[in-house]
């Protein structure tokens, strides 16, 4: 089964009255309707099922001088889609714990105060300890790597160790193919074996292994986010880097872009890295020299556990295309801060998505 | 070229797969790494070879599948010098890849670990302090010195490189040491065998060992050394014991590359060389070669020393041949005749000048093909007046001039097959190809239906644009003279239109319903008996479609027919013509249940390819013909317009600056059918007159070419397509009109994969046509599987072939019967290999049956084998498809010799009396076979029954592969042994097909081993429910 966009879709069931036209799962149904659709089809005494998947947002937000804001409150946040104001249905911040929004069982949650001002750089290793956070680690063995490759090993080795136990970590090559070197695990160990069992490769297929950890990424629940460790160019992929942006963006995972020098003089290479990880929330990162990797991985790991974590169930939208999504601040204290976080996404089609071979291999 | 230890890579095709295991990297268990080697199956004399360190991170950095047996090592270890060695002619000061450099730095740091292993073979660290000998071998520090948050970095990083390549156990290692634990990693030597004794391998005065005694270090200095091993280690043992005899392995290195491309195939047994054609061809070799038979050293002498090695080729090329076909070749007067066309006026280049892979496909094709009538005389498309005309009229290169002006000579069909020996040697489409497609299109009608002359001779005038096209009329042999001709001139006629985009739309269309055409006659819903009338009602209305118009329309009523003559229905839904292309309708549960599974597949594809749907299309098209003649307003339509609209370009990642600077032209060519989806709302908002708004709907033509290519590209969707689901551009953008190729015309011919690893340029597409559409979509999607073992990978030059023979074959028609017969074919070839093993004689029949299949040095082992009642070993090594063919040859060449039959033998016979039809080979063959578009130029489904095909220049890879027909035969042996239905291998084979290309762990692309070890594996993770699970039904066992 395909996986869902994030843990926590639902299946409304809006079921008004008996009709001729209700669609099961296991028939053929038609393309869903649009959230709009829906209600005034239910006006009409047909009764539909429709998937809403919940959108969550990893959120940044940064000061003049780059550091994170920490001690938001949800009340702090607007989030708009195309032109529809939403509703935040959880909020979570960093290292605690989420608050449930939309739930009327979830006791008023008592978020921290707002603490404006006193942001925090990346000092003192805080851990990202986010309860569910996966992180989906790939590594580009491609010919590209060859000189650099033990210490590349070395730096990922140091940020596997760096994220503390409660995250899952998954380790993935690539080159022309992918290799599934450690499935999501929280076993450190695993995952430092997987890094250290990579072998150098030939040609770099950067974007079908983004694509293919995407897809694996989007099997599991909770938060995500993908770090790449590249070394420029690609040459050998099918698929274009809008595809596999825009399949980010939908299911709401940021992708982090480490790359070296050569990536930085390759113009193609440095446009799509600093995109597409800005389009997805995530960073790219141009490092000249093994301790700039290191730097790199550190900011990563920093940024990993500065995140706010915001989520909503979307209003009815007729747009059945791109949606923008804008966060803001609210209040005129809030105004000098910077927010980094995806810029839409687009609804899946949710009609016909049988099992394939490829969503069955991580079962196995 | 893959892998850690081939980072530059090659300039030709062949690929180092870097097999490397994640399991059991402490090798304490390993029964190779204690030496203990399981004893090699070759009869003749060997050696053992040391290696230092364990086995397995050698075959790492060898490049070498750790699965693999201790006796393959050093042949494949050879095969990979030879290969991805060196760089640059071997007679000029060839220089060592990285591939080489980095092999011999592991085996250095091997020898050092292996030093500080010491007597015990082990290496010991008994605490962080103690670890810095091993750390500095292996490239490593402490990072902060000893304590719990000890961790390693490299610090030699060449060192280290090796260390993380090979396989060391880095993780253990620091994991050890921070927890103050020991560090045990066994590092024993590994003894592999080795042909033959050190001293034999003593060429041009050269040691066999280099310097220091080490064999294998010399094998890696010395590539003409290691191509004759490799050369050496495919030949039967008592083939290559004889030559190390006579003439000697240093006489026998200048034959090194001859040895290498056609050393396979000799075979030499009590003294005598065997030849083409048996005994009664012996005389006739004599003469040829000028030496006889029985003197074995003189004969190959001669014969790989004539004419720079064409003589070897064409004798190499003919043992290939099962006996049936030899009879004509080696007659006495044509051999020599034959040959003499072969090699020309001039033997330059012979084929040993090619370094990597032999020449000539033409040959092996020619005499594999050659089809003959029951007069045992070549069947000649037309008649050989013709051929006369036609090799006339194609002087494609200087050998096809040569024969040109000789075939005005030509009286009879000898003279035609002699002209195509001597065509054979031109590398360029010409009349030998002519000649070979037309042989398979009329290889399979039936006498009183072949090809007229004037058709053959059409066809071969209209080659050079449409070949690719001919897989239609090789595949349906119901489609006769006036068909092919119709086809013919309704190309050229879609051909003139002068706009490229209008005339790339109309030939997109045209193939697009043809496509499904060909689907539909497939699956036996257009009733054979009608497929003539069909095919002119499909072909007709484009005859004079010019104009956009004009083109939708004919499209539109071209698809009704085709829908009409598959159904009956008349206006069916996009929906319902998914169902009807799915399959037909079904009466069971199970079969009701995959065809919506396969159509609920399609759908998909078509959903995430956001496609205009067939109902828009034809609703807005009749409400524009409504709207000209003033019975309907344009409100009613613009919805219908606006959804054309709907479809939105993936969010820009690239500025039209930077995609112009990038991927100048390739992303552009698509963008105006947006442009005409809002024109088109304009029109329908205000048209300027009626006949606007009529002829308006030649704007959907675009739209309707999209979807129904859209189709085609569904119903062929590779098992784990990730392109089909995630690139809605890569439908849109398949380029009939050419716009992205700057020179020629593909239109017609099998579509190029473009725009691979070009990031701005949209991702990659298909330019050129529908035809070979399966196998170019399996092209496309290959790279999207993951393969099981870390670094394995997934063979370009295999994989689209494997992939093609899932997914094309459906099993709608096949019965219980018919699957059940497929296992018990298997089984009763087993039980004949067993009961050989006890009987002399059924023994030799046994192996004179596979010597059809298999080549000389398997042909030893079984018989070996069976000599020592190694029954399970055989079992093993004996492909499905051999098995089947065992039996089915068995049953024909002894009818009565039923007392050889075992229990399922004799269940097989009861069937085959109770059952003919359905149990019949040509019935199975068909239904169990796969396709060969390559090799037999149809998209038919048929068990050739070849040997292994080698790796050609060319289009070699696509003729290796077609020789493996193993797949399908053993998957439906595996659903009817589980109880499933026949009409479950629809899901069942590509998803096994899909797990079993996953687990291919292969040394290089011709490593069959490997092929039928991840087919087994994948069957018996199948057997276990670990993949494709699926209710079974329970009607397969019963009748």
């Amino acid at each position: 089964m395909r996986g869902h966009q994030l843990a926590a879709c639902v299946a409304l069931l809006l079921f008004v009255g008996l009709n001729s036209t209700v669609h099961g799962q296991q028939s053929a149904p038609p393309p869903p309707a649009p959230e709009s659709a829906s209600v005034s089809d239910v006006d009409n005494g047909t009764v539909f099922r429709v998937n809403v998947d919940m959108v969550q947002l990893n959120v940044a937000v940064i000061d003049r001088k780059g550091n994170y804001v920490t001690g938001l409150r949800p009340s702090d946040f607007e989030i708009i889609e195309d032109t529809i104001p939403q509703k935040m249905a959880t909020f979570e911040e960093g290292n605690q714990d989420p608050i449930m929004l939309l739930n009327p069982m979830q006791p008023a949650s008592n978020p921290s105060a707002s603490s404006v001002g006193d942001s925090r750089t990346g000092s003192g290793s805080p851990q990202f300890s986010s309860a569910g956070a996966n992180v989906f680690i790939l590594f580009d063995t491609s010919n590209y790597m060859y000189r650099g490759f033990v210490f590349a090993q070395d730096a990922i080795s140091d940020f596997v160790r760096s994220l503390d136990n409660t995250a899952k970590i998954a380790f993935y090559s690539y080159s022309r193919d992918v290799a599934r070197d450690a499935l999501l695990t929280s076993d450190r160990s695993q995952v430092l074996r997987g890094v250290r069992s990579t072998v150098a490769g030939a040609d770099a297929a950067l974007y079908n292994a983004l694509l293919l950890v995407l897809r694996d990424a989007g099997k599991n629940t909770g938060r995500k986010v993908i770090v790449v460790f590249s070394n420029g160019p690609d040459n050998a992929s099918m698929v274009p880097p809008e595809g596999v942006g825009e399949l980010a963006q939908s299911e709401g995972i940021p992708i982090y872009m480490i790359s070296t020098r050569e990536a930085k003089q390759d113009p193609m290479s440095t446009a799509v890295f600093e995109r597409m990880s800005a389009s997805t929330g995530g960073q790219a990162y141009f490092a000249k020299n093994w301790k700039e990797q290191q730097q790199a991985f550190a900011s990563v790991r920093d940024d990993l556990s500065h995140l706010y974590a915001l989520s909503y169930y979307p209003q009815p939208n007729p747009n059945r295309g791109w949606r923008t999504i804008t966060v803001k601040l609210i209040g005129e204290k809030l105004k000098p801060f910077r927010i980094r976080t995806r810029n839409g996404y687009r609804p899946r089609p949710t009609g016909f998505t049988p099992d394939t071979p490829a969503d069955t291999a991580l079962a196995r | 070229m893959l892998g850690s230890s081939c980072p530059s890579a090659s300039t030709n095709c062949l690929r180092v797969c870097l097999c490397f295991s994640t399991d059991t990297l402490i090798a304490a268990d390993n029964p190779q790494a204690k030496g203990t080697t399981p004893p090699a199956r070759a009869k003749d004399e060997q050696t053992q070879v040391t290696i230092p360190g364990p086995l397995r991170p050698f075959l790492r950095m060898a490049a070498i599948s750790q699965q693999v047996a201790p006796d393959e090592v050093l042949p494949l270890l050879a095969r990979n010098v030879v290969i991805d060695g060196y760089r640059g002619s071997p007679d000029k000061d060839p220089k060592p890849t990285e591939f080489l450099v980095l092999l011999k730095r592991y085996l250095q740091q091997a020898k050092e670990l292996q030093s500080l292993a010491g007597s015990a073979e082990s290496l010991h660290v008994a605490n962080c302090q103690e670890a810095a000998p091993l750390l500095m071998i292996i490239g490593y520090r402490l990072k902060e010195g000893c304590g719990p948050d000890t961790e390693l970095e490299a610090s030699e990083p060449e060192r280290a490189f090796i260390a993380n390549d090979s396989g060391f156990p880095i993780a253990e290692l620091e994991q050890a040491v921070r927890e103050g634990k020991r560090f045990v990693y066994p590092f024993p030597s590994s003894l592999v065998p080795m042909i033959f004794r050190a001293e034999d391998w003593k060429l041009s005065g050269k040691g066999g060992e280099n310097s220091d005694g080490d064999f294998v270090a010399g094998l890696l200095e010395d590539p003409l050394r290691a191509r004759l091993y490799w050369a050496l280690a495919r030949m039967d043992s008592e083939t290559r014991g004889f030559l190390r005899r006579a003439p000697g392995l240093p006489k026998l290195a200048p034959f090194s590359a001859l040895l290498d491309f056609y050393g396979a195939e000799l075979s030499i047994r009590s003294g005598r060389l065997l030849v083409p054609g048996g005994a009664a061809a012996e005389p006739a070799w004599k003469q040829l070669v000028g030496a006889s038979p029985d003197s074995p050293e003189e004969f190959l002498t001669k014969l790989w020393s004539r004419d720079e090695g064409w003589l070897a080729a064409y004798f190499a090329a003919l043992s290939r041949l099962k006996q049936s076909q030899l009879a004509y070749f080696t007659d006495a007067r044509r051999l020599p005749r034959f040959y003499q066309a072969l090699r020309g006026n001039d033997a330059h280049p012979g084929p040993a000048r090619f370094l990597i892979f032999r020449p000539n496909p033409g040959l092996l094709l020619l005499v594999t093909r050659l089809q003959f009538d029951s007069n045992d005389e070549p069947l000649v498309p037309g008649n050989p007046q013709i051929w006369k005309e036609i090799v006339r009229h194609q002087p494609t290169s200087k050998v096809a001039s040569e024969w040109a002006h000789k075939a005005g000579s030509w009286n009879n069909s000898e003279q035609l097959v002699e002209g195509m020996f001597g065509l054979s040697r031109s590398l360029n489409n010409g009349p030998l190809q002519i000649f070979l497609t037309l042989s398979e299109i009329d290889r399979v009608r039936p006498r009183n239906k072949r090809l007229s002359p004037q058709t053959v001779r059409l066809l071969a005038d209209k080659f050079a644009k449409f070949d690719d096209q001919y897989l239609i009329f090789s595949e349906f042999r119901d489609l006769d003279d006036q068909s092919i001709t119709r086809f013919l001139a309704v190309g050229e006629a879609l051909d003139r239109i002068p706009d490229r985009t209008v005339r790339g739309n109309a030939i997109g269309i045209l193939q697009a319903n043809i496509g499904l055409w060909e689907i539909l006659a497939r699956q036996g819903q257009i009733p054979s008996t009608t497929l003539n009338d069909s095919w002119q009602r499909l072909l007709n209305p484009f005859s004079h479609a010019s104009n956009p118009t004009q083109i939708f329309d004919a499209g539109r009523t071209s698809l009704a027919e085709i829908i009409h003559d598959a159904s009956g229905a008349t206006n069916p839904s996009e929906n319902e013509l998914i169902s009807l292309l799915a399959g037909p309708e079904q009466s069971s549960a199970d079969g009701r249940q995959v065809r919506q599974l396969l159509a609920n597949r399609m759908r998909a594809v078509m959903e995430s390819q956001r496609l205009a749907s067939l109902d828009t299309l034809f609703s807005l098209a009749n409400g524009l013909k409504r709207l000209s003649e003033g019975k309907t307003t344009a409100e009613a339509l613009v919805p219908l317009a606006n959804e054309l609209r709907e479809f939105e370009m993936p969010r820009p990642m690239f500025t039209s600056r930077e995609r112009t600077a990038w991927a100048g032209g390739l992303y552009d060519n698509r963008q105006t059918e947006l442009k005409i989806g809002r024109t088109l709302v304009q029109i329908v908002q205000s048209p300027r007159s009626p006949q606007e708004a009529a002829d308006a709907r030649g704007q959907l033509a675009p739209f309707l070419r999209d979807t129904l290519v859209g189709l085609n590209y569904a119903y062929y969707e590779p098992p784990g397509a990730q392109m089909l689901h995630n690139n809605p551009l890569f439908v849109r953008y398949h380029d009939f009109a050419g716009l992205t190729v700057v020179s020629g015309d593909q239109a017609w011919h099998t579509p190029l994969l473009f725009g691979r690893g070009w990031a701005a340029g949209g991702g990659a597409h298909l330019v050129g046509s529908l035809a070979d559409l399966p196998y170019v979509l399996a092209q496309t999607e290959q790279d999207f599987i993951v393969p099981e073992n870390v670094q394995a990978l997934v063979w370009e030059d295999l994989v689209p072939s494997l992939l093609t023979s899932a997914v094309l074959p459906r099993w709608w028609r096949v019965t219980p019967v018919e699957l059940h017969a497929v296992t018990l074919y298997q089984r009763t070839g087993e039980e004949l290999l067993s009961a050989a093993a006890e009987n002399a004689d059924l023994r030799r029949g046994v192996v004179e049956i596979l010597s059809d299949r298999i080549l000389p040095q398997k042909q030893e082992q079984i018989a070996n084998d069976l000599s020592s009642g190694a029954v399970q070993q055989i079992l093993a090594e004996v492909t499905p498809a051999e098995t089947f063919y065992l039996t089915a040859e068995f049953r024909r060449r002894f009818p009565a010799g039923n007392s050889d039959w075992r229990a399922s033998g004799r269940e097989l016979e009861s069937l085959v009396s109770r059952y003919p039809d359905e149990v019949s080979w040509e019935r199975l063959s068909q239904d169990f076979g796969v396709p060969h578009p390559a090799l037999a130029q149809t998209y038919a489904r048929e068990l050739l029954n070849v040997k292994p095909f080698p790796a050609i220049m060319g289009y070699s890879s696509r003729l290796m592969a077609e020789s493996w027909e193993s797949n399908n035969l053993y998957w439906a042996r595996l659903a009817d042994e589980l109880g499933y239905s026949p009409v479950m291998l629809n899901r069942l084979v590509p998803e096994l097909t899909h797990r079993m290309i996953e687990k291919i762990f292969a040394t290089h692309f011709e490593d069959w081993p490997a092929v039928l070890r991840a087919m087994r594996q994948t069957g018996e993770e199948f057997r276990q429910g670990k993949v494709a699970p699926l209710p079974k039904s329970a009607i397969a066992s019963s009748f």
